[in-house]
């Protein structure tokens, strides 16, 4: 008994010293840097990928994917706080004892020992003068008769240096303790006990029970709220680990209208929602307009602007077969939706993912790169029957690569990689129709082949060469090429020609190509006056560009292009809840905390004694302070010289 | 002539200042809300004071603002001036006053160095007036600058602290400022030659920032900087960075001099340990309101007073660091050589929060993003 009463007292004495203190913080630095390197409340899949089985279990049994909300963390704090607590209890009694008190039993032979310890001899002592000085040097003082009719005076100033120790580890103690009313230990014991349960797959709201729901009187939450406009609702998703619960609220949200504005160079100036908050109970209803830095609070709940993303737009689209002369097929979709899509026979799923109005991308502006909105993108998944999918990037409006108009969709097969884009020419008008004509007409085989006769006339008028064997071998290139694009004409060559002459050979190929297209643009403008989609002076790129996009095609998984027609744009508003009931006890604290510095540093702690002994006309004078600093040595000298001044 | 100009510094100044706020409120009060005019209320208390109690800084800031309008009345309200005026291009337009400070600093390096070797003390004299010279043009370098990111549009116009460029003038100026401070108050140009290399390597940054990145351009606010709160928090916060900065650099003296080099040249021991801290705890103090000041404004713009965010974590990181500093010096009486040593490794961990967490880690305040 008596023993563990010993093992007991020298634990807390052990907790209340300044080394283990010392430790605890640094443990808490060492966590808190583990907490900066690695990414915190990422989705376990990713550090599955990034860590591998072995140390994925042993980095989520310590915790670290939420390091400060971890268990041992919290443990640390307490800890903390126990032991800062028990620090300023062993000394605030001896600190406030001190500051009542005067030291006055003092002998000359202690006094001496200080480093500011003179003897000095006088002719006239004025006691009244001795102490205008003491005060007017701020000085608070006592006297003492001794025996023989000997003086003593002891003085001190700057007391509440002391007391700055007591505000600064009392401020450390209150800003924790209101960090933990906002951590989530009630929380951790509920989980722990079994009480609650994380959700981990998206289940209806209403399939979610009591055991994943926190009441209303949850006195402490960061909690999400995605609404998109239109929407109304009445709880907010809190995530906790790989899962998330579900938090119920005092009231319900609609958000109105959301809206993004911009700066004249296209970058976001501000995010806003019209939120209607209604009270559950009294059905009184708020309207007000939140943005960042412009919170809404109520019932003691304060509603963040936080993210935005799409709220469903609806999309209106048409499918372009890139390989055929067909005309396009309507699409109707919205975004979080899926459509059927039939290519070759087969099925697939276009999942639409994400729509954005605004695109902020650096473009080249002459010389210099500028940033600039392209307008609006969407982007969507294209799944075949066996569930592998090819995502897609596609803008509406064409941007300029390399001073030419292009229409551009980007596609990838995985997340990790980068969108790799087709560039489709845009025609003289900024449109598509230019490139989705021409695409009609090299796949159309009549028009190909009155083309090639024509540039079979042009270029062997005079030569004496087999004309059908010229006009077979040219529309052998051209089919393989809308067959497959340059890289089949690469096939061809690699196959029939030898290695010496592939690259000459190569040339001319790509050469008879582009005169082909152009001769059958040719005979297009001229049965079609009126259309201004060709423009085909010299500095027009248009039909090679056409053949670059054409030949890409094929690297576009199925070469089906999603045109986006028109669109209904509607936002999605993130918010946040949060109630923070330590907030207030966290600034008290940190008020305190300044105070408590400003009193350690820049107030110093003086004493002063002085001994007046009447038979030997002599005095003792000395003066200290708890922390020599160089400015001390000035002031000691100061006052000695001034007390000097008056004796002589 | 300078009886009558610190006359007027005493009183002048504060005079001024007060009445262009005055005027300031009266013809812009729908552009600020009530924080801002507190926060300019607040700042001509500040710098009256501040230049009544340092006549040298009430120079320095009256020279400032005496050129700024110059720079704004040459302007005339047409940003194409900077390119087309003599004055603008090469001395007062807010990118060639930054050049100049960026030209300066380096070169009072040098003198400052030349002039420990040197009885005579024009060289300290003339790399101390130098140094005056530079912060003035990195002083003007922001004003102007300001004023030049409303010509660009009102709405983008902004004070010139919300991204790393504009922060590392802003710490050149504060460092030098505060450097400049204690040399007056210390007595001795000798921390010169150490204070200035740790100014001049910002200077390097700052100019290979410019040159590769092309820094220097204006952008707009993002909506989460849009507050009162970065005029408070950011300067405050780099009042501590200057002071770490300084505290480091007097701490590589105090190394040299206990190893007896540079002995002759160099202040004694007891004024470079005084030295280093009592630039610790003014950097400490301000670094504390700052990451005070930090989380009241995250509760307002991220809807909690701490996140846990990389930036936030390492400024308690700092924070831990220089805390238990002071106490290792003023409850156990540390000195010397350790905490030396401590506060030059202190720099490090200051750098990496400031610099290293925008460079490695994203996070919140990835504004700050090279």
């Amino acid at each position: 008994m008596a023993k563990s009463t010993k093992n007991f007292k020298s634990f807390i004495h052990l907790l209340s010293t300044m080394r283990f203190a010392i430790t605890m913080f640094s443990f808490v630095a060492i966590a808190s840097i583990i907490g900066t390197v690695l990414k915190q409340n990422e989705p376990y899949e990713s550090y599955l990928i990034k860590l591998g089985q072995f140390w994925f279990e042993i980095f989520e049994i310590l915790g670290l994917y939420n390091v400060y909300q971890a268990f041992w963390f919290l443990l640390i704090l307490i800890f903390l706080i126990i032991s800062t607590s028990l620090c300023v209890y062993r000394n605030t009694p001896k600190i406030i004892s001190d500051y009542r008190k005067f030291q006055d039993k003092v002998q000359e032979k202690s006094l001496l020992s200080f480093k500011h310890s003179y003897k000095l001899t006088y002719k006239n002592f004025d006691n009244s003068r001795l102490e205008e000085i003491l005060l007017k040097n701020k000085f608070r003082f006592k006297k003492k008769i001794l025996r023989n009719g000997d003086e003593l005076y002891s003085a001190k100033r700057g007391e509440f240096q002391k007391l700055g120790y007591i505000f600064t580890h009392l401020a450390i103690i209150v800003i924790s303790i209101g960090g933990l009313f906002d951590g989530n230990l009630v929380f951790k014991v509920q989980e722990s006990l079994g009480l609650k349960n994380i959700i981990i797959d998206d289940i209806p709201l209403k399939e979610i029970d009591s055991s994943s729901r926190l009441s209303e009187s949850n006195f402490s939450y960061r909690a999400q709220m995605l609404l998109a406009e239109g929407e109304k609702q009445e709880v907010a998703v809190l995530r906790a680990k790989e899962g998330y619960l579900i938090q119920e609220l005092p009231f319900s949200i609609a958000l109105k209208d959301f809206r993004i504005k911009h700066y004249s160079t296209g970058q976001p100036k501000s995010f806003e929602s019209d939120l209607l908050v209604e009270d559950k109970k009294t059905g009184k209803v708020i309207a007000e307009t939140i943005s960042v830095n412009k919170p809404l609070t109520v019932n003691g709940i304060t509603i963040y602007q936080s993210d935005f993303q799409d709220g469903g737009s609806k999309l209106g689209l048409r499918v372009w077969d890139l390989h055929s002369n067909q005309s396009f097929v309507p699409m109707a979709s919205e975004i979080f939706k899926t459509n059927k899509l039939v290519y070759d026979d087969q099925n697939f799923n276009v999942e639409f993912n994400d729509f954005r109005k605004f695109n902020i991308l650096e473009i080249e502006d002459g010389k210099k790169k500028k940033l600039k909105n392209v307008g609006p993108n969407f982007i969507y998944k294209i799944r075949n029957e066996s569930g592998q999918a090819v995502e897609y990037q596609t803008y509406q409006f064409p941007m300029i690569v390399g001073g030419t108009s292009f229409f551009m969709s980007g596609m990838r097969s995985t997340p990790q990689d980068e969108f790799r884009y087709i560039k489709i020419p845009a025609d003289a008008n900024r449109e598509l129709t230019g490139f989705l004509k021409f695409r009609s007409l090299i796949t159309s085989p009549k028009q190909v082949s009155e083309s090639i006769d024509k540039v079979i006339k042009e270029t062997s008028s005079n030569k004496a060469i087999d004309i059908n064997l010229f006009k077979t071998s040219i529309s052998k290139v051209i089919n393989s090429f809308l067959e497959g694009g340059y890289s089949q004409i690469a096939n061809l060559i690699d196959q029939d020609i030898t290695v010496s002459k592939q690259e000459e050979i190569a040339n001319s190929y790509i050469k008879i190509i582009f005169l082909v297209s152009k001769e059958i643009i040719k005979n297009y403008k001229v049965e079609n006056k009126d259309d201004d989609s060709f423009i085909l002076d010299d500095s027009s790129s248009f039909i090679q560009d056409s053949l670059n996009a054409y030949s890409d095609s094929f690297f576009y998984g199925i070469p089906m292009f999603f045109e986006l027609k028109d669109y209904q744009h509607i936002q999605a508003s993130g918010l946040q809840l949060t109630k923070s009931p330590g907030q207030v006890w966290v600034y008290i604290g940190s008020i305190m905390l300044v105070l408590g510095i400003f009193c350690m540093i820049y107030i110093q702690d003086v004493r002063l004694w002085i001994i007046k002994y009447k038979k030997t006309k002599k005095i003792v004078f000395a003066m200290t302070t708890n922390r020599q600093h160089y400015d001390f040595d000035k002031f000691a000298l100061e006052t000695r010289d001034k007390i000097k001044s008056i004796i002589n | 002539m300078n009886k009558y100009i610190d006359k007027f510094l005493l009183h002048g100044l504060a005079l001024t200042l007060s009445l262009l706020s005055v005027f300031a409120i009266f013809k812009f009060h729908d552009y600020m809300d009530n924080y801002e005019i507190g926060i300019l209320v607040g700042a001509t208390i500040l710098f009256s004071w501040l230049g009544k109690t340092w006549l040298n800084f009430g120079r320095f800031f009256i020279a400032s603002l005496i050129l700024s309008f110059i720079s704004i009345y040459i302007y005339q309200g047409n940003l194409m001036q900077a390119e087309n005026n003599f004055f603008l291009k090469y001395f007062l337009s807010s990118q060639s006053a930054i050049m100049w400070m960026s030209a300066l600093f380096p070169l009072s390096l040098i003198i400052y160095w030349i002039s420990l070797f040197s009885k005579q003390t024009f060289y300290e004299n003339l790399a101390s007036a130098l140094v005056w010279i530079a912060a003035l043009m990195g002083l003007l370098g922001l004003l102007v600058r300001w004023f030049e990111s409303y010509l660009i549009s009102i709405d983008i116009g902004h004070i010139p602290i919300s991204n790393l460029y504009e922060v590392f003038v802003l710490f050149c100026l504060i460092t030098s400022l505060m450097y400049l401070y204690y040399e007056q108050k210390m007595n001795t140009k000798k921390m010169g030659p150490f204070v200035l290399i740790i100014i001049s390597a910002a200077v390097a940054f700052l100019l290979w920032y410019t040159f590769n990145k092309g820094a220097d351009e204006i952008q707009p606010l993002v909506p989460a900087l849009q507050s009162y709160w970065m005029k408070i928090h950011v300067p405050a916060n780099f009042i501590g960075y200057g002071a770490f900065a300084i505290a480091a650099m007097i701490s590589v003296a105090y190394l040299l001099v206990d190893n007896g080099i540079l002995k002759k040249q160099l202040p004694n021991l007891t004024v470079l340990d005084d030295m280093t801290y009592k630039v610790v705890s003014i950097g400490f103090i301000f670094f504390t309101i700052a990451t005070i000041l930090g989380a009241v404004w995250a509760a307002e713009a991220w809807g909690g007073y701490w996140s846990w965010d990389p930036k936030e974590t390492w400024a308690l990181i700092v924070w831990l660091n220089y805390a238990a500093w002071l106490h290792l010096r003023l409850i156990k009486g540390l000195r010397g050589t350790m905490l030396a040593w401590w506060a030059i490794i202190g720099l490090v961990i200051t750098t990496f929060a400031f610099l290293g967490v925008n460079l490695f880690l994203s996070g919140l305040h990835s504004y700050g993003e090279l």
